[in-house]
Parts: structure tokens; C-alpha cells; sequence
């Protein structure tokens, strides 16, 4: 039983992974905060199941409350900012530097 | 530990933090690192250090990258760069990290593996605590009692720097030069501004602060028992706050609870824990041997007032980092002048 959890784990980490593309390369910083979001919500379910796997779920289960609590303040305050500026879908914020460079 | 899991785990940080210091949008860069502190509480989670994990998890989701965004919408976003430093100085610079990150490699090979029970560590102060703490304090949670009590003059001023910090940031960014020397009376004593009025928002804030507060005050008072106590339950405190002056406006928050308040609080936290610590001094122990406090807490022996005095020493701290959460917040999202938040 304990090997079962173990590799779900491992296949929410590969989820993850992919996540955290999206939060990497993510042209828009829309698509960053969405992986960052999915990444928590993922690690919510993933405190649980490592609690699983060491038998003493009552210890995590008070982590993954504070991370399902707090984790939508980030976005909020994401949105907050774009009604004070104007720039989300603008050009030059990849991973690579772009000659020109954005306007604020 | 799972060595699948922490493979895992272990090559996403290694790419958060890689793209952190490459992408150019400080905005993004401040995500990504959000996403790096989740993969590190799950590390941490992982290695059985569930009170740092939680702390990671407290501030994490919570506070940093809400102070990230108010610092980057009073700033600006993007990084200007030079047009491209010389070649040779770049593979310099590239070789010299990467020949000391060899070598700090090489030292690797002679620490002792993880848990190891024969390592130093393990051998020469850990048992006396683990066998110590529960005749000594009568408190399971054996990182409480090492935090609280057995280190607890670390802790204390712990929590002074914490205090400092939050000074720091009234000194730099608090207006004070061209008013009074203190920026207690500036306080904009208007009406809540109707910025916004985003319903779904504001009834889930409404819905959700109660609940949050008292999750935090369960934090705080259940540290004895379970992961957790001062430090992460101030942190969501001051979390549920900083939600507030978001979905609703600065304002509101300030009108109820401004910058006088937040300093009085961030003092008295401070001031309860040093203050336990010079009553012990008074009733004839040294400094912070809790011990002693048992001639006055009714009920208590001994070794159970050292318990009590642990949750004290909490509540200061948990007073102390909410005041102190808040005050940077509002200091950095409004640049000082407590007008208009985020």
C-alpha cells in the first residue's frame, strides 16, 4: 500500500512538471501565476499523501490547510496589479532578453 | 524519505531557481520563486522537518510574494540591462562559480549521509534533547521546546530582528523627513475609498478572515502539540490582513488598525517574551529558566510551568511578526504614504 502512494506521488511530481513549463516558459504572466497555482494546489495533495507514506497524516494535514487557505492571495493580488497597470499581454517578458526591451 | 519523490523534487527546484535569476519580468521571476517555495516546503515536508515546512508554508503562499508584487507595483517591472558586458569577463566569471561550485561538491563527500545516527550532530547534543523533553517541559512537540525554551534566547531575539526589520522599512520608506518625527498622526482618517467592487472577492474575503484567524490562533495555541506555534500562526495573521487591504482597500484596514496600533503590538510582542524571561530573573532563576515561574502560575509544577511559559513566549512572537507583517506590507504597497493600496 505504501509503495502505491509512493508512485503516485511520483506521478503528481511529473504533473508537475508540466506545470512548471507552462510557469518557466509562459509567455504571458498569466500563464506563470496560472502553473504557480496549479503547482500549490498539487502540492496540497502531495503533503497528504508523503503524510500517508510516514503514517502520521495528523501531522501534515495542518500544512496543506495553511497552503489551501492562503494560496489564492497571490492571485488577488495579481489582479489587483493589472487594474493599475495596463501590461499583461506585452512583448518582451519571455526568458529571453529582447532587444527594445518593454514599456511599462 | 523517498528517493523517487526527492529525485523529483529535487530537479524542479534546481530549475526554479535557474529560471529566477534568468527571466527578465521581475513579476514572473517573483512567481517562479513562489513556485520554488512550495517545491521546497514539499522537500522539507519530505525530510520530516515538518515545522520548518510549515513556516516555508505560512510565509510562502502567504506574505513574500504579496510583498514582491507591492514592491514591484511601486517600482518598475523589467530589469534594464546593460546592451552586453565584454565576453572574456562573463567566462571568467562562469568559470570561477563553476570551479567553486566543484569544489563545495568535493566537501560534500565528507559529510555524513543523511540521518545518519552516527553523525556529530546526532550524537553529541540531540539525544539529551529528545530524551530530555518530555520529563523536562512536558511538551511533545520536542522543536517547541528546543525553540522555546532550551534555545530560547535565540528565539527571543529571533524575534528582535524581526522587529528591526520592520523599523528598517518604516525608516527607509516612512516619510518622516519633511513632518513630525514620528509619522504616527499622518494617518488618512477618511472613509473607505470605493475603488473596486469585485463582490465575488469581497464575499469570499468576508466568508474566509474569520476562519483563517482562528485556524492561525490554533496554530499559535496547538504548537506544543503539532507543527507549528509564534512564528506561522503571526505570519497567517498578518496574511489574513494583507488579504483584506486587498479585496477590500488600504483604508479599511489602517482605519481599524494603523501604524500607532502596529508598532504598540510589534513592542508588546517583544515585550511579553523578554518580560517572562526578566520575571524568571525575578523570582530568583536566571534568565528565561521558566521553571521558576511555578511559584506564581497556580497549578503548576515545576516542570508544567515551563510548558505555560512556552505558550507565553508564543503569543509574543505570533503579536510581534502579524504586527510587523503588516506594517512592511502597507509601508511597501503604498510607498510610505498609507494613501492607495494595491
Amino acid at each position: 500500500m505504501s509503495d502505491y502512494f509512493t508512485w503516485l506521488g511520483v506521478v503528481l511530481c511529473l504533473l508537475m512538471l508540466m506545470a512548471l513549463y507552462r510557469t518557466v516558459i509562459g509567455p504571458t504572466i498569466i500563464d506563470r501565476i496560472m502553473g504557480a497555482n496549479v503547482i500549490g494546489t498539487k502540492t496540497v495533495v502531495l503533503l497528504i499523501i508523503i503524510g500517508t507514506i510516514f503514517g502520521r497524516v495528523e501531522m501534515f494535514v495542518d500544512i496543506a490547510l495553511a497552503y489551501a487557505m492562503l494560496n489564492f492571495i497571490v492571485t488577488i493580488a495579481a489582479s489587483r496589479y493589472f487594474t493599475h497597470h495596463k501590461n499583461i499581454l506585452q512583448e518582451g517578458y519571455g526568458l529571453r532578453h529582447r532587444p527594445g526591451g518593454p514599456k511599462d | 524519505m523517498i528517493w523517487q519523490i526527492d529525485l523529483l523534487i529535487l530537479t524542479l527546484i534546481v530549475i526554479c531557481g535557474f529560471c529566477t535569476i534568468v527571466v527578465k519580468d521581475l513579476l514572473g521571476a517573483a512567481v517562479i520563486f513562489g513556485a520554488y517555495s512550495f517545491l521546497m516546503c514539499l522537500l522539507w515536508t519530505e525530510m520530516g522537518a515538518v515545522d520548518v515546512a510549515f513556516t516555508e508554508a505560512s510565509v510562502g503562499a502567504g506574505v513574500s510574494t504579496v510583498l514582491f508584487f507591492a514592491a514591484v507595483h511601486r517600482t518598475t517591472r523589467h530589469v534594464k540591462m546593460k546592451p552586453s558586458g565584454r565576453l572574456m569577463g562573463k567566462t571568467i566569471g562562469l568559470a570561477a562559480a563553476g570551479l567553486m561550485g566543484c569544489v563545495l561538491l568535493y566537501a560534500t563527500t565528507d559529510f555524513p549521509s543523511w540521518a545518519d545516527p552516527n553523525s556529530p550532530a546526532s550524537t553529541h547534543v540531540s539525544p539529551r534533547y529528545i530524551t530530555g523533553t518530555i520529563p523536562d517541559t512536558s511538551v511533545p512537540n520536542m522543536v517547541t521546546s528546543v525553540l522555546a525554551d532550551y534555545r530560547g534566547f535565540d528565539t527571543m531575539f529571533e524575534t528582535a530582528v524581526i522587529l528591526t526589520a520592520g523599523l528598517a522599512v518604516l525608516i527607509i520608506l516612512g516619510q518622516t523627513g519633511n513632518r513630525s518625527p514620528l509619522p504616527i498622526s499622518r494617518l488618512p482618517q477618511g472613509p473607505i475609498t470605493q475603488g473596486y467592487d469585485d463582490t465575488i472577492i469581497r464575499f469570499i474575503t468576508r466568508i474566509m478572515t474569520p476562519f483563517l484567524q482562528l485556524f492561525a490562533l490554533y496554530v499559535i495555541a496547538h504548537g506544543h502539540h503539532s507543527p507549528g506555534g509564534g512564528f506561522q500562526g503571526g505570519v497567517i495573521l498578518g496574511a489574513t490582513f494583507i488579504l483584506m487591504s486587498i479585496s477590500y482597500d488600504l483604508r479599511m484596514v489602517t482605519n481599524r488598525f494603523n501604524e500607532r496600533t502596529n508598532l504598540l503590538l510589534a513592542n508588546t510582542g517583544l515585550l511579553i517574551y523578554s518580560g517572562i524571561g526578566a520575571l524568571c530573573l525575578i523570582l530568583g532563576a536566571n534568565f528565561l529558566d521558566y521553571s521558576a515561574l511555578a511559584k506564581i502560575l497556580p497549578g503548576t509544577t515545576t516542570i508544567t510551568a515551563r510548558s505555560e511559559a512556552m505558550l507565553g513566549v508564543e503569543i509574543g512572537v505570533a503579536l510581534a511578526v502579524m504586527a510587523i507583517v503588516i506594517l512592511i506590507y502597507n509601508n511597501l504597497v503604498s510607498n510610505g504614504t498609507y494613501e492607495n493600496g494595491l
